[in-house]
């Protein structure tokens, strides 16, 4: 008997598990606790658990999944991680599973005709993109792109839907910046479909900024608007085109010959300055606060209302990308420390971008100069998952309806993957 | 003659020697009677106390002088006994000739021996009767006081007895001391070859046969010889056998007759009691079973048993705790061997002394012998361990032997335990190289002996052999110097972050070397020149190539002006000024009124500055044109961007011009030169003017128009220059891959030179705003050094290399063309022959 029990450890030790998951209903397995080796892998997990699935629905079709052991995703064998973690393998061991955070799907690339440089996927409807050839992009889907924004000189760098949340294609207004200096506004409409994106005009120049204008952010459901410039500044602008028309002259512009069109002007509603370099970055998450990212190597914090900045952060998680190949993670809300809470460095170049997911707490992605996409989950050290599809390097990445990941680089395409499951 | 004399006897007699008879008060012993083993003296001494007794002695009264005489009388008999027996053992086995001897001497002699003999027997007798009479001291206790009571009567019935007995004694000793003296002149020879052994058994044959003479004359002589029972001839002949054998015998022995010695008819119990009853002295008599007679025992006998069994000495005049008697002289002891008189010569100084004396008198005064006056203290004894001081000899080459080390305690055979390591440590020594292991391993041994021979003797002595067979005869002199201690204590490259470590972008495009690059003032944008005829302006955050000019011909140098963004691109005899699509509005404005007044001035200069340059307007490029008569190598903007130095080697006096461009004036520096100019540069804050040749640096005040300075680096060639933005200190980087740092107010030599290059330095910079600056190399290298220039005018700048740079491929034997730090970042951009650029970020 001792020397079978011998054996049976020398091969492979058993844990007791019972999986639960917070999946709907034909993800679900029976409660009871099963006896499985330890030495299983996520692989081994998640074979398993499809085959429990299989012989509950014949129907079943194989899913990846991720599995989370006290709230922290299972990346190597089950055996080294309870022991890493100092998990007693003599209880059963409940183990959740989540589907695999994976794109399952490369769509087709949109090819535009320069770098692409900005990516916003705010809205389920569409893609709005921004290029080096200074041209916006609106794009239905993968390939087929229905409206192109014309008018600014330099190319673009900074894209925003302003109206992310309203439904209706109809009226939908967007932002950008540019190196030119200036922001613009552009409203276009429900389009019927035909062969050649209908070029619109912008309704709207934001002039101020002194630099080339780096990033823009809007706040939803508001009309103003922040953007970052190379002048070091960040700028606050009212875009509500009906108001600015009152109080701005309207004046008379002639560009290159073409017909005379009307245009609106806006002024900056009021100016941050606090930063000494360039700021590249600017994110405004609620209606109290903007975040920016300058070249000053500082992220602040700036309180709209007073038109300070001030360190007292006191929101949710910030993630920032610089001119090193580590991902941070700060968490202002902890006092006292100034030291990031996480560290993610696969990436081997720049990271150009970041972004959270919009509904999860725990998905980022970022975006790298070294061409990589990554996926990443605040509940492992690893990236979820690398999406590699650009030949250059990747200068904007976001989440596109909820599910798709999307990515614009130097080799002038935009990368739609999608089927990825985070909720 | 002689009788065997029984061993019992011999041991008393030694038993009597150890502890010696008293000496008697009035008789001084000589000390030589204590010497027992010198039997000759002893004998002389005791014939001087012979002598001594046989003087008269003094009147004294008969009662005082009683216990004297008979002690004498018994010291007497001992001795005589003692010397007997001593002859008996000493003597050998008599010979033939002592027979014939004995023969001649007739009955005298043997009268003599029996005599003799007869003394021996009664010493013995009376020990054995003490012996005996001490085991019946109960008995004697008993009868004390009627001892006492009977003591008058004894002296005075004993007295005459003993005087006549003394006499007799004296007499027979007498003739004893001359037959002996005359049988030992005789028989000394053969005393000293016989053995022993032989001559007891001689002795015994002898008894046997001369016993057949008459026993009549032994016994009468016994008698007459000494009136006390002592003298008494033993009546016993059975000799040295138990006498239970003739327990049931009547006999005792035969006489000399052959006839049986009856033993005495037993009294009857009665009668002995009756005996004892009326005999008052009866306590005193004893029963000598050995002779079959009742002896009674003196008083003196009593006494002397009585001491003895009170452990005291056996005689009463015996001090145990004398006086102790010097009798030697000690002092002035000398001996000497010979008794000869001292030869005359040893009074008389030496002849030849006195002719050596002269000698050297003469040899002194002569000055041929030098008196020392401190004669020299030659060390006695050689100190082994000390330290080796070579100055005594310093010989050929002389080499000292390595010291050994002083032995310590784990060198014991036997060391303590904690010298001795453990089965681990055993092992672990297993483990480690060969020389770091320790060379001896200390050893227990339980003895010395049981330590065995040095197993590694013969490969030393061998080692030690071949060492001396090998070793170089050249005297070396090596120093010990930790090379840590030799680096200067620079502080840790991890607390001087940032500097740029690693290349994160690459700038894609040129078809050519990129020979020189330059970055604005802003940071935004970089531009580089290279020797496809290009000049790219590139987006320093992204890669971006953002505008090209194909000038045609390989571009020498481009530089940003500091204040707008306007390009001055050296390439050929030409220096273009190229407007830029970079900057705002007001700057693009700024920039066309600068380079718009061109037409006007182009007249002027021509006729002036006999067209040195000649001030163009350049439409295919958008810019101005200046037109020089040699190849232009370097451009050098202002820190206010409106003057620009332009440079050609091959101008001569003419080769540094300052171009103005607000008014487009163009003027030679006023200075004269000497020698080929290979970089320039301003002043950054002040108006100076540097100017390096291939040899020196000059610096020239531009205001007062006089050389202010010359910085001579002492390099084969100087190829670039870079100036601190503090003003105060340059880097001078040379073709033979030197770095110079001139601190300027310190001196014209260099601070410090950095030998870190293999091959040509390139490029020399400094950082704008942090303390960094960087040389570029042909060797595809940039090394890049913190130079932190403090304020402190007395504190030196701290030099600290950080970081060597790799990644620029080599292409045509040349490297890193170019280098320049970001504006405000601390990156570097480097410019490479394989025709990239390479940002290296912190």
């Amino acid at each position: 008997m001792g020397i079978d029990d011998g054996e049976g450890e020398g091969e492979a030790r058993q844990v007791q598990v019972r999986f639960v998951t917070k999946l709907q209903h034909p993800y679900k397995v029976q409660q009871a606790s099963i006896s499985i080796p330890a030495n299983l892998t996520r692989f081994g997990l998640s074979a398993l658990v499809n085959n429990l699935l299989f012989t509950a629905n014949v129907n079943w079709t194989t899913e990846p999944f991720d599995f989370l052991i006290d709230g922290e995703l299972v990346r190597m064998s089950l055996e080294e991680f309870l022991i890493a973690k100092g998990i007693s393998a003599e209880k059963v061991l409940e183990i959740e599973y989540i589907k695999a955070v994976a794109p399952r799907k490369q769509e087709e690339p949109s090819l535009h005709d320069d770098w692409v440089s900005a990516v916003d996927g705010s809205s389920d409807g569409y893609i709005l993109t921004g290029c080096y050839d200074g041209f916006g992009r609106i794009w239905k889907a993968g390939g087929v792109c229905t409206h192109v924004l014309d008018g600014h000189s330099g190319s673009l760098t900074s894209v925003c839907n302003l109206m992310p949340k309203v439904d209706s294609i109809a009226d939908q207004v967007v932002a950008t910046g540019s190196k030119d200096r200036t922001l613009r506004l552009w409203e276009f409409g429900e389009e019927d479909t035909i062969d050649q994106p209908k070029k619109i005009r912008s309704v709207k120049i934001l002039r101020g900024h002194t630099g080339a204008v780096q990033s823009i952010a809007g706040i939803p459901s508001s009309d103003m608007l922040c953007s970052g410039s190379w002048d070091c500044t960040i700028n606050l602008w009212n875009t509500s085109a009906t108001d600015t028309d009152d109080s701005v002259s309207v004046k008379k512009r002639k560009t290159g010959g073409q017909d005379e069109e009307a245009l609106s002007e806006g002024d900056a509603l009021t100016t941050l300055v606090g930063h000494t370099q360039c700021v590249s970055t600017v994110v405004w998450p609620q209606r109290e606060t903007i975040y920016s990212g300058s070249w000053d190597h500082s992220i602040r914090r700036w309180d709209v209302e007073t038109g300070k900045d001030s360190f007292n952060m006191s929101s949710a998680l910030i993630a920032a990308g610089g001119s090193d190949p580590v991902l941070r993670v700060w968490d202002p809300r902890k006092p006292g420390t100034l030291s990031p809470i996480f560290q993610f460095s696969s990436h081997n170049s720049w990271i150009s971008s970041c972004k959270w997911h919009n509904k999860s707490w725990y998905h980022l992605v970022s975006a790298s100069f070294d061409g990589k996409v990554m996926l990443w989950d605040l509940r492992t050290a690893w990236p979820l998952a690398v999406i590699d599809t650009h030949s250059d390097k990747v200068l904007c990445a976001d989440w596109w309806k909820g599910d798709s990941v999307i990515s614009g680089g130097a080799d002038s395409k935009l990368c739609i993957s999608s089927g990825v499951p985070v909720l | 003659m002689k009788r065997a004399v029984r061993p019992e006897v011999i041991m008393k007699l030694q038993q009597q020697r150890q502890h010696p008879p008293p000496a008697p008060e009035s008789v001084i012993l000589s000390p030589e009677i204590f010497f027992f083993g010198m039997i000759d003296d002893w004998e002389a001494s005791a014939k001087k106390q012979l002598a001594l007794y046989r003087k008269p002695p003094p009147p004294v009264s008969k009662s005082s002088l009683r216990p004297n005489r008979s002690l004498k009388l018994r010291f007497l008999s001992l001795f005589s006994a003692a010397r007997q027996l001593l002859r008996l053992l000493s003597s050998s086995q008599t010979t033939k000739k002592m027979r014939s001897k004995r023969n001649l001497n007739g009955s005298d002699e043997k009268d003599l021996q029996k005599r003799k003999e007869s003394n021996l027997v009664e010493i013995e007798k009376r020990i054995e009767e003490a012996e005996t009479s001490s085991d019946d001291s109960p008995f004697v206790s008993d009868f004390e006081d009627s001892e006492n009571d009977d003591d008058e009567t004894l002296m005075g019935g004993e007295g005459s007895s003993d005087e006549s007995g003394s006499q007799e004694s004296d007499l027979s000793v007498s003739e004893d001391e001359d037959t002996f003296q005359s049988r030992y002149d005789d028989e000394d020879d053969d005393n000293a070859v016989s053995p022993h052994g032989d001559k007891a058994d001689e002795h015994d044959n002898d008894g046997v046969e001369d016993n057949t003479g008459g026993s009549d004359d032994s016994r009468e002589i016994v008698e007459e010889s000494d009136s006390s029972e002592d003298e008494v001839a033993p009546r016993n002949t059975i000799g040295d056998v138990p006498l239970k054998w003739y327990k049931d015998e009547e006999h005792i022995g035969y006489d000399l007759s052959g006839k049986k010695i009856k033993k005495k008819e037993k009294k009857s119990k009665l009668d002995s009691f009756l005996a004892r009853t009326d005999d008052a002295k009866s306590w005193r008599k004893i029963i000598d079973e050995y002779n079959d007679e009742e002896v009674e025992l003196t008083k003196e006998e009593i006494n002397l048993i009585r001491r003895m069994m009170d452990s005291k000495a056996p005689h009463a005049d015996f001090d145990p705790y004398p006086s102790y008697i010097d009798w030697f002289t000690w002092d002035g002891a000398k001996h000497p061997l010979s008794n000869a008189p001292e030869p005359k010569r040893r009074f008389i100084p030496s002849k030849w002394d006195a002719k050596k004396v002269v000698k050297y008198v003469r040899a002194i005064r002569n000055g041929q012998i030098k008196l020392d006056d401190k004669p020299k203290e030659e060390p006695k004894f050689y100190d082994l361990w000390g330290e080796a001081s070579s100055a005594d000899r310093q010989g050929l080459a002389y080499i000292p032997a390595p010291k050994p080390k002083l032995p310590g305690h784990e060198e014991s055979y036997n060391p303590s335990l904690e010298y001795i390591p453990t089965q681990e440590e055993i092992n672990a020594y297993q483990l480690m190289f060969e020389e770091d292991r320790p060379k001896f391993i200390p050893k227990q041994y339980t003895s010395l002996r049981s330590v065995p021979a040095y197993e590694k003797a013969v490969q030393e002595t061998f080692d030690r052999c071949l060492d001396l067979y090998l070793c170089p005869r050249v005297h070396k002199k090596r120093i010990n110097i930790d090379p840590e201690s030799l680096k200067p204590k620079l502080p840790s490259p991890r607390n001087l972050k940032p500097y740029p470590t690693t290349c994160y972008l690459e700038y894609r495009g040129h078809k050519g070397p990129v020979v020189t690059i330059s970055a604005e003032a802003t940071g935004q944008w970089l531009a580089s020149g290279s020797k496809d005829g290009t000049v790219r302006i590139w987006e320093v955050e992204t890669g971006r190539c953002l505008q090209i000019w194909d000038i045609g011909e390989p571009i020498n140098e481009v530089e940003w002006n500091p204040e707008l963004p306007i390009l001055a691109v050296a390439a050929g005899q030409d220096v273009f000024i190229l407007k830029t699509s970079c900057g705002s509005d007001e700057h693009q404005k700024k920039i066309e009124d600068l380079l718009h007044v061109q037409p006007q001035v182009e007249a002027d200069d021509s006729n002036t500055n006999e067209s040195i340059v000649n001030w163009l307007q350049d439409d295919t490029h958008g810019g101005i044109r200046l037109k020089h008569f040699k190849t232009v190598t370097k451009v050098e903007w202002h820190r206010k961007g409106d003057y620009l130095s332009t440079l050609m080697p091959s101008g001569e006096s003419r080769s540094v011009l300052v171009h103005q461009l607000s008014k487009k004036l163009t003027q030679r520096i006023p200075f004269k030169t000497k020698g080929i100019h290979v970089a320039s540069a301003f002043h950054p804050t002040r108006s100076m003017f540097f100017a390096a040749t291939k040899k020196d640096v000059r610096v020239y005040d531009l205001l007062k128009q006089k050389l202010v300075k010359k910085l001579e680096p002492g390099v084969r060639e100087i190829s670039s220059l870079a100036i601190h933005p503090g003003g105060d200190n340059a880097i001078v980087g040379s073709k033979d891959g030197k770095l110079c740092w001139f601190d300027m107010d310190l001196s014209s030599k260099p601070y410090k030179v950095l030998r870190c290059h293999g091959k040509d330095i390139t490029s020399v910079a400094y950082h704008r705003s942090y303390p960094l600056f960087v040389s570029s190399s042909d060797d595809c290298t940039a090394y890049v050094f913190h130079g932190m220039v403090y304020s402190d005018l007395n504190q030196n700048p701290l030099i600290v290399p950080l970081e060597i740079l790799r990644g620029h491929s080599s292409f045509d034997g040349r490297g890193v063309m170019d280098c320049k730090f970001h504006p405000r970042q601390p990156w570097l951009f480097t410019a490479g022959a394989d025709s990239l650029i390479k940002l290296y970020c912190h």
